[in-house]
């Protein structure tokens, strides 16, 4: 068992950390105001190869693992949620397209995303659907050599980007969800204007509509009825990113909090002095170092994962873990800041509410218990 | 026409510490210089704009080959290192003299490039060492470098002005912290980086022997700290503070 | 004994090497020769100075062809017997001291602050690690090639006794050819014969300058900053940078606003009589590196003091 970071480990983090400080810092504030990421840093991301980083080279990806993919979004998500969700969400999309997708799926939609030239979405959600697959409504009817999807697809991430979407719908051969391919902005796919959402903004939610859309039938990824598997890989795969972004966001807040008590003064000494907020920051203190190595140890796990149910739940305990914690680490770092932690200018305001987003997103933290029970119980 | 880069490992400076004011060096990990990132920088520029290979040249210790990594991430081709524990200390008339070994082993050198001075010792003196041990003309202090076939230009700033000068190929130059600003490599890079081709010696295969230390540290402590620290509590009080010392109502 | 030579094309700078060479003579008889090279001017006011100077005029060497300059000052170093030249560490001797003492065959060293003979040999204090520590460090070579900081020493006052003699020496052919030299377009600020220095770093902004400004003007000063201050932000030119990079002063007062403190600039205002420093973070280095430490946001204290003084 060794607790430290491999040389080509620690120039990945600097890598990200640098980029963050000399191009993604200073737009931070910009891009949680407007609920926009710039198109120059889509490019400086893409550029660095972070958006395909752990795909095979063959595939346009870097091959770095997800160790490092681990260690880079915590880096990201430190500094500015919204370009690592896109990330994240990328990453979903392109993993489910490599552990089910044939060659020619591959290599038709893998290179340019894992560039940032495209950006992949996963759209399984609908507005009359929580997390049960057999809910969906979003139907595909299969006319000759393609199939014609109808429905509507809500909270969807990078569906304002064109790129490959993995989109879930019950075909009516086999009556049972399938995962199908779908090209953005093909004919019949429209969007509608971004969610105002809380947080992790510039990473945008939309609902998406399938008026008659054509997909060829070698879109259809995995299993015709076979959209199960490659709904439970995708998502468990996801936490992976998620867990990292809300780990930065927990560095950022234990950081911001313990430059606050110490800059702070209060009848001529550093708030530091007072033990109610020495007591903070050791709360944060040990947050974040339990949600970092919980959170790096995923990463390992999802280089090597055989098992998918196992490491469904591992990446189910990570996620509600780290995002419970940073709720809790947000919440702390703002009661540090008192009254001014509830200004806007202040950082902690945006912790907060990026915080308070991640036990919602990529299944809810109840769901999540239960996928943990479920294993733990079973075995 | 490649290019050479000249780069020192340097001990991470902010994880220095002083206990008793003799600076710690243990556990402290190794790094890049920052200036020779600049060096680095400068290097890959010239090769964009003129061809050939950026090719590092090191001296150090083992771990010499790791630190190097960051640079072959960030864009040179090759390395030609000089790894040796026995080397790990040379004062710069050493590594002067075995850096121009290195540096005669590459073929078809046109521009040396170093930082204007280490980021630990920042004495300067190694640059110009291996420019009279090769016989090359040297610029220092470049904040502007130009290559054109078998000459450059090279943007001397000076304190108080800047000479613009131009010298046959190849040459030495030592960079500003401030010629530019350097790239940050990609994943793929930082992995291909340990896979780059690397020439590798000991300090038995150079061709001549180092001569003894021309320099020797006698001590190094952190200074003594003979300030009063007087806290001050309101401009009032500072205001008073500049009287009594004489800078106020002279 | 051999003698010590001592060159400078900074007319401000060899002034103070004579000092030094006089210092490490010792009166033990050593000899000190100073050179000037094209510099007619120079060389009289070395000579006003009681120094031996020697005047080397030829036109084929060129200040900026540092390879030119070091075979002049080698062979000058041969003729006059020298083994330890003392040169100035603006970034010219700086560049010039290493190709030199290549060729002399000597141990060299730059940034030196400051000198002492022991047994036969010169011994050196300057900042190494950064500026983090200090060291003094031994020139085993019987010869020397040391380049002195400005302002370690004083400049050596008029006195009586030197005259200037021209040496030749054979020109070797350019190395470079200088096509152009543009002088620098900032006021051309001496930050190190400014007697009072307002510095600010990070922590002040860049509506704060004029105030600092102002302030520096009423006590007599100029104002500088922290290295990120002018090659991050540029709100400042790189002239104005105080540390290991920038320059390092010896004012009689520094006032220092929200500056944290890393041993890379306060290596830079360690000489300073005075230092009082303003941080609103207790814990920044740079209060402890301070006579006058005063907690509190930089910004209002410079505004205050402003108030105060105006």
């Amino acid at each position: 068992m060794e607790f430290t970071l491999s040389k080509e480990q620690l120039l990945i983090q600097k890598m990200a950390s640098d980029f963050c400080e000399k191009s993604l810092a200073p737009l931070a504030e910009q891009i949680d105001r407007d609920n926009q990421i710039p198109a120059e840093i889509i490019a400086g991301l893409g550029e660095l190869d972070l958006f395909g980083l752990p795909f095979k080279e063959e595939y346009g990806g870097a091959e770095a693992g997800y160790d490092c993919y681990v260690l880079a979004m915590e880096q990201l998500g430190k500094v500015s949620s919204g370009p690592a969700i896109t990330i994240s969400v990328n990453c979903l999309g392109l993993g489910a397209i490599d552990k089910f997708g044939t060659p020619e799926q591959k290599a038709k939609y893998m290179p340019k995303a894992c560039r940032g030239e495209h950006l992949a979405s996963f759209a399984f959600t609908e507005p009359g659907t929580g997390s049960d697959p057999k809910q969906i409504t979003t139907r595909a009817v299969k006319e000759g050599d393609h199939y014609v999807i109808n429905g509507t697809k809500r909270f969807i991430s990078n569906a304002d980007y064109l790129g490959p979407m993995v989109v879930f719908a019950t075909d009516d051969e086999s009556g049972k969800p399938t995962a199908f391919i779908v090209e953005k902005f093909c004919a019949g796919y429209s969007i509608s204007e971004p969610w105002h959402k809380i947080g992790y903004r510039g990473g945008n939610l939309l609902d998406v509509y399938f008026k008659d859309v054509k997909v060829p039938a070698e879109n259809v990824l995995g299993k015709v009825g076979g959209g199960f598997p490659v709904l439970t890989y995708g998502i468990a795969f996801g936490k992976v990113g998620i867990s990292s972004v809300a780990l930065g966001g927990i560095l950022a807040a234990f950081e911001a909090a313990a430059k606050y008590a110490k800059e702070k003064t209060h009848r001529g000494e550093p708030i530091a002095k007072f033990q109610a907020i020495q007591l903070r920051i050791a709360d944060l203190a040990m947050k974040y170092e339990a949600c970092r190595w919980l959170t790096y140890r995923l990463g390992c796990l999802a280089n090597d994962a055989k098992d998918p149910m196992l490491f469904a739940k591992e990446a189910a305990l990570t996620k509600t873990f780290v995002c419970d914690n940073y709720v809790e680490a947000a919440r702390i770092a703002v009661d540090v800041h008192g009254s001014y932690g509830l200004m806007n200018d202040y950082l902690v305001t945006r912790l907060y509410r990026d915080a308070i987003l991640g036990p919602q997103v990529e299944g809810v933290a109840d769901m999540q218990k239960m996928i943990v029970a479920g294993v733990v119980l079973n075995s | 026409m490649n290019i050479v880069v000249a780069m020192k490992q340097i001990p991470d400076l902010q994880q220095i510490r002083m206990r008793n004011r003799q600076p710690s060096l243990d556990g402290v990990p190794y790094a890049l210089g920052l200036i020779d990132k600049n060096a680095l920088e400068a290097g890959l520029q010239l090769k964009e704009q003129s061809g050939g290979k950026v090719i590092l040249v090191s001296v150090g210790n083992e771990e010499v080959e790791e630190t190097m990594k960051e640079a072959l991430a960030a864009g040179a081709d090759e390395a030609y290192l000089v790894l040796d524990d026995d080397l790990a200390d040379l004062e710069s008339s050493q590594t002067a003299v075995a850096l121009a070994e290195l540096i005669k082993k590459i073929d078809d050198v046109g521009v040396v490039i170093f930082g204007e001075g280490s980021g630990d010792n920042y004495s300067g003196q190694v640059g110009p060492r291996v420019a009279e041990i090769l016989g090359l003309p040297q610029v220092g202090c470049a904040s502007h470098i130009e290559v054109n076939g078998a000459t450059a230009r090279v943007t001397r700033s000076l304190e108080n002005a800047d000479e613009i000068l131009e010298a046959e190929l190849p040459m030495v130059v030592t960079v500003l912290g401030d010629i530019n600003e350097p790239r940050i490599p990609s994943v793929t890079q930082i992995l291909k980086a340990g896979k780059k081709p690397k020439q590798i010696f000991a300090g038995s295969d150079l061709e001549i022997g180092l001569a003894g230390r021309a320099v020797s540290t006698i001590s190094n402590l952190a200074p003594e700290n003979a300030r009063k620290r007087v806290a001050v509590g309101s401009v009032d009080e500072l205001i008073s503070v500049l009287r009594a010392e004489g800078f106020v109502g002279r | 004994m051999a003698a010590i030579l001592v060159y400078s094309d900074h007319e401000k700078l060899a002034p103070e090497l004579l000092t030094a060479a006089r210092l490490l003579a010792g009166g033990k008889g050593t000899g000190i020769k100073a050179v000037a090279i094209n510099n007619a001017a120079l060389a009289q006011d070395l000579a006003g100075r009681g120094a031996e100077t020697c005047l080397i005029n030829d036109a084929a060497i060129l200040a900026a062809d540092t390879a030119a300059v070091a075979s002049a000052l080698c062979q000058a170093a041969e003729k006059l017997d020298a083994a330890i030249v003392l040169l100035s560490s603006d970034r010219r001797g700086k560049e010039l001291a290493g190709r030199l003492a290549q060729k002399l065959g000597a141990g060299s060293l730059a940034d030196v602050s400051g000198l002492k003979a022991e047994d036969g040999k010169v011994q050196c204090t300057r900042n190494t690690l950064g500026g983090a520590t200090v060291a003094v460090q031994q020139i085993e070579t019987d010869k020397a090639v040391i380049a002195l900081a400005a302002r370690s020493f004083e400049a050596a006052p008029q006195q009586a006794g030197g005259k200037v003699s021209e040496l030749a020496v054979a020109a070797t052919a350019p190395s470079v050819r200088l096509i152009e030299t543009r002088s620098k377009a900032s006021e051309a600020v001496d930050l190190q014969a400014a007697e009072v220095l307002v510095i600010v770093g990070q922590g002040v902004g860049k509506e704060d300058f004029p105030v600092a400004e102002k302030i520096a003007k009423i006590l007599g000063g100029e104002i500088a900053c922290s290295k990120p201050v002018a090659t991050d932000k540029k709100w400042l030119p790189e002239d104005r940078i105080i540390g290991l990079s920038g320059k390092k002063c010896k004012p009689q007062l520094a006032l220092i606003f929200g500056v944290s403190g890393q041993v890379q600039f306060t290596v830079g205002i360690r000489d300073a009589s005075t230092v009082v420093a303003v941080n609103n973070d207790e814990n920044a280095f740079m209060l402890q590196m301070a006579d006058y430490a005063m907690v509190a946001d930089a910004k209002e204290v410079l505004e205050e003091l402003n108030r105060a003084l105006g």
